[in-house]
C-alpha cells in the first residue's frame, strides 16, 4: 500500500470516425459527449450540425458546438445562425458563444442578422459581436445603435460596444437616447456610459 | 491626488474598461486598490510591445490577432513561480475533504486511487502531493495512490524526471521531510529521493489534444491549476471537456486561485469547502 | 440601530443592465452582488446565502433557466425569491421561468419603480425609501 507507479502508458484507445459516429447514438449522454468532442473532422460537420438542435443533454450540445466552432467555416456560421432564433435559451446562447469564436466566417452573415425581422435574433447577433475579434465588430455595432427600431437592441448593442467607447461615440449615443425618450434603462445606460 | 502613473498613463475610464476586459477573458477581477500595481504591468506591456498608446495596445489586445500581447499581460499581472507546496491551502482541502469522499465513494471501484498534476512542469506539484500523502495522510498505509503528473513541455518533463531543486523551491517544506525525501547533490541543490521519484508517473501530453486526452481516464482528482487563463475561448473550453473526460463521475477537480470555472464551461458541478470553490464532474444520478 | 440590508444578487451578462440594477436597488436600500452568467451566479450563492436573484436569460455559459434550476436544485438549494428578467416576450417564456423555479417573470425594460416595489415585497423587509 502507499504510492504506486502506473509503468504502462495507458493503452491507446483508436477510435475511428466510424467509431465515434456510431457512438453519437449511444444512449448515454457522455459517450455521446465523447463523440461529439472527437469528431474533429470536416466529414463530421454535417452530422453534427443535423444534431445540434434536437440533442437535448446540455453537456453533449456543448462538445458538438466547441467541436463546430472549431471549424469557422461558411458552413457551420450558416448552419448555426439560424438556431438564434431557437425557443431554447441554452440553444441560442449556447451558438451565440460559438458563433462569437467564429472571426473568419462570422463576418459573413453578420448582414442578415442586423436584418433579421426578429428582435430577439438582432440582441443575440449584438452578444456575438460582443466577444468577436475582428476589427469590424464595432462599425456593425454602431450601425445597430444608429438605426435599430428595436430599443432593446440598440441597448444590447450599446453594452456590446463599451469597451471600445470613445470620444467619437458621444454623439451617437446622444441621438439613441432622442430616438427612445421613453426608455429609462437606454437613457440610464448612455448617461454612464457617457460619464 | 496626482496621477499614479508615469509614462503612458491611465486614466480611470482607462482602468475601468482595462479591468472589464480581464475579468471577462481571465476570471481575474483586480479591485480598485490593486490600481498602481496593474498600471506599472500594464505600462510595461504596452512598452514591450511597442505600442505608444493605451488605446493602441488595448485595442490590439481585444482584437486578438497577437496573441503574444495575452500572454505577456497574464504574465505580467499573473505570479508564475513554481515551487513545493506552492497554494498549499488547496492540498489541504485535498487531504481533509475530497480524499475523504473520494474513499467514501469509491468503496465498489476497484484499483488505486488516482490523482493527475497537469500541467506538472518541473515537478514541484505532483512531488507535493506524494509528499503531503505520505506525511499527512493516516489512509496511506492502506491504500494505492496513483499519483501522475503531464506536462506539453518535454524540456520541462525532464527536469521533473531529474527532480533536483534550489533552496528557494523547497523553502517551504518542513526541515524534517527536507531531510528524509531529499539527496544533498551539489550546492545548495536538492535531489528527491528515488522513491518518491520512481513513484510518479510523468506524462507528455497537450490538454487541447483531445485523442491523446482520451487515453487518460478514471482519474478520482485532478489539478489544472494557472493554465486555462492562458488559453482562447475555444482552447479552454475545449482543455475543460478533456478533463472531463479524464475524471471518474464524482471527480474532482481543483484550478488555480484566482481561477474559475464559471468563464469557461459549465460542464463541472462546483462545489464549496472550508477552502474554498472546488470542481466536480457530476455523478448523473440527480 | 441598523438593520441587515437584504442581499440581491444582480446576475446578467451586460455590464449596464448590472449597473442599472445595482443603482435602483442600492438606491433602494439593498445590498448588491454581480454575478456576470449563471455559473458566476451559482458559484456565489454557494458562499452568501442572498434574500433575492435578479436573473436575466440569454447569458453565456449558463443561461438564466439553468442558473435558477441550479439555484433551485441541490447543488445550491435556496429558498430566496427570483426575479427573470428577459428581453424576450415569446409565449412560454414565462412558463419556463416558473417551471425553472422562478418567482417572478418581467419583460425588459422595466420601470424603476416596479422593480423596487415588487423586490421590496419578495423580500418582506421594510427597507427604507
Amino acid at each position: 500500500m502507499g504510492l504506486v507507479r502506473r509503468n504502462a502508458e495507458p493503452e491507446p484507445q483508436t477510435m475511428g470516425p466510424g467509431d465515434l459516429l456510431a457512438q453519437l447514438d449511444d444512449p448515454d449522454p457522455d459517450r455521446r459527449r465523447e463523440a461529439a468532442l472527437g469528431l474533429e473532422a470536416e466529414s463530421a460537420v454535417e452530422v453534427l450540425l443535423d444534431r445540434v438542435a434536437t440533442e437535448d443533454e446540455p453537456r453533449v450540445r456543448d462538445a458538438m458546438l466547441t467541436t463546430l466552432a472549431a471549424h469557422d467555416t461558411d458552413a457551420v456560421a450558416a448552419g448555426l445562425a439560424v438556431h438564434l432564433a431557437s425557443d431554447d435559451a441554452g440553444l441560442r446562447t449556447g451558438v451565440a458563444e460559438a458563433l462569437a469564436s467564429m472571426p473568419e466566417s462570422v463576418p459573413a452573415i453578420i448582414p442578415r442578422l442586423l436584418e433579421d425581422p426578429d428582435h430577439d435574433v438582432r440582441v443575440m447577433a449584438a452578444m456575438v459581436l460582443a466577444d468577436l475579434q475582428h476589427p469590424e465588430a464595432t462599425t456593425w455595432l454602431t450601425v445597430m445603435i444608429k438605426d435599430d427600431p428595436h430599443p432593446n437592441v440598440v441597448a444590447s448593442a450599446i453594452d456590446a460596444l463599451l469597451p471600445s467607447l470613445g470620444p467619437e461615440h458621444t454623439e451617437l449615443l446622444e441621438r439613441a437616447v432622442r430616438r427612445f425618450p421613453d426608455d429609462p434603462f437606454l437613457r440610464f445606460t448612455v448617461e454612464a456610459a457617457l460619464r | 491626488m496626482t496621477s499614479a502613473t508615469a509614462g503612458t498613463g491611465l486614466t480611470g475610464a482607462d482602468f475601468e474598461k482595462f479591468r472589464d476586459y480581464f475579468y471577462k477573458r481571465t476570471g481575474i477581477q483586480f479591485s480598485e486598490s490593486k490600481r498602481y500595481f496593474v498600471d506599472k504591468r500594464i505600462d510595461n506591456c504596452i512598452r514591450a510591445s511597442g505600442y505608444d498608446s493605451f488605446a493602441g495596445w488595448f485595442g490590439a489586445l481585444r482584437l486578438g490577432d497577437k496573441p503574444a500581447l495575452l500572454q505577456e499581460l497574464i504574465n505580467q499581472l499573473t505570479v508564475n513561480e513554481t515551487y513545493f507546496l506552492r497554494e498549499d491551502y488547496q492540498f489541504d482541502a485535498l487531504l481533509n475533504a475530497v480524499l475523504p469522499e473520494v474513499l467514501k465513494n469509491r468503496s465498489r471501484i476497484p484499483g488505486p486511487i488516482k490523482i493527475l498534476s497537469l500541467p506538472c512542469s518541473t515537478g514541484e506539484e505532483p512531488y507535493s502531493i506524494a509528499l503531503r500523502l505520505l506525511e499527512e495522510w493516516p489512509h496511506i498505509d492502506t491504500v494505492d495512490v496513483e499519483i501522475h503528473g503531464a506536462d506539453i513541455d518535454s524540456e520541462v518533463l525532464a527536469r521533473a524526471r531529474h527532480a533536483s531543486y534550489g533552496e528557494r523551491s523547497l523553502q517551504r517544506v518542513p526541515k524534517p521531510w527536507v531531510a528524509k525525501y531529499f539527496n544533498l547533490v551539489g550546492a545548495g541543490r536538492y535531489q528527491l529521493d528515488e522513491s518518491i521519484r520512481g513513484a510518479v508517473t510523468l506524462h507528455q501530453i497537450n490538454v487541447c489534444d483531445t485523442a491523446t486526452m482520451r487515453n487518460f481516464r478514471d482519474f478520482d482528482v485532478v489539478f489544472c491549476r494557472n493554465v486555462l487563463i492562458y488559453f482562447d475561448e475555444l482552447s479552454s473550453r475545449r482543455a475543460a471537456e478533456n478533463l472531463y473526460g479524464s475524471m471518474r463521475p464524482g471527480a474532482y477537480l481543483f484550478l488555480g486561485h484566482s481561477e474559475s470555472m464559471s468563464r469557461i464551461s459549465p460542464i463541472f458541478t462546483p462545489t464549496r469547502l472550508p477552502e474554498g470553490i472546488v470542481y466536480q464532474r457530476p455523478t448523473g444520478a440527480k | 440601530m441598523t438593520e441587515t440590508q437584504p442581499k440581491v444578487l444582480v446576475v446578467d451578462d451586460a455590464a449596464t443592465v448590472r449597473m442599472y440594477h445595482s443603482t435602483l436597488l442600492t438606491e433602494a436600500g439593498f445590498e448588491i452582488h454581480e454575478a456576470a452568467n449563471g455559473l458566476e451566479a451559482v458559484e456565489a450563492a454557494l458562499g452568501t446565502a442572498f434574500d433575492l436573484f435578479v436573473v436575466d436569460v440569454n447569458m453565456p455559459k449558463m443561461n438564466g433557466y439553468t442558473c435558477v434550476e441550479t439555484l433551485r436544485s441541490e447543488t445550491v438549494g435556496t429558498p430566496a425569491p427570483v426575479i427573470m428578467i428577459s428581453t424576450e416576450d415569446r409565449p412560454g417564456d414565462a412558463d419556463r421561468a416558473y417551471a425553472a423555479g422562478a418567482n417572478l417573470y418581467l419583460v425588459k425594460p422595466v420601470v424603476p419603480a416596479r422593480l423596487v416595489r415588487i423586490s421590496r415585497m419578495l423580500t418582506g423587509r421594510g427597507v427604507a425609501a
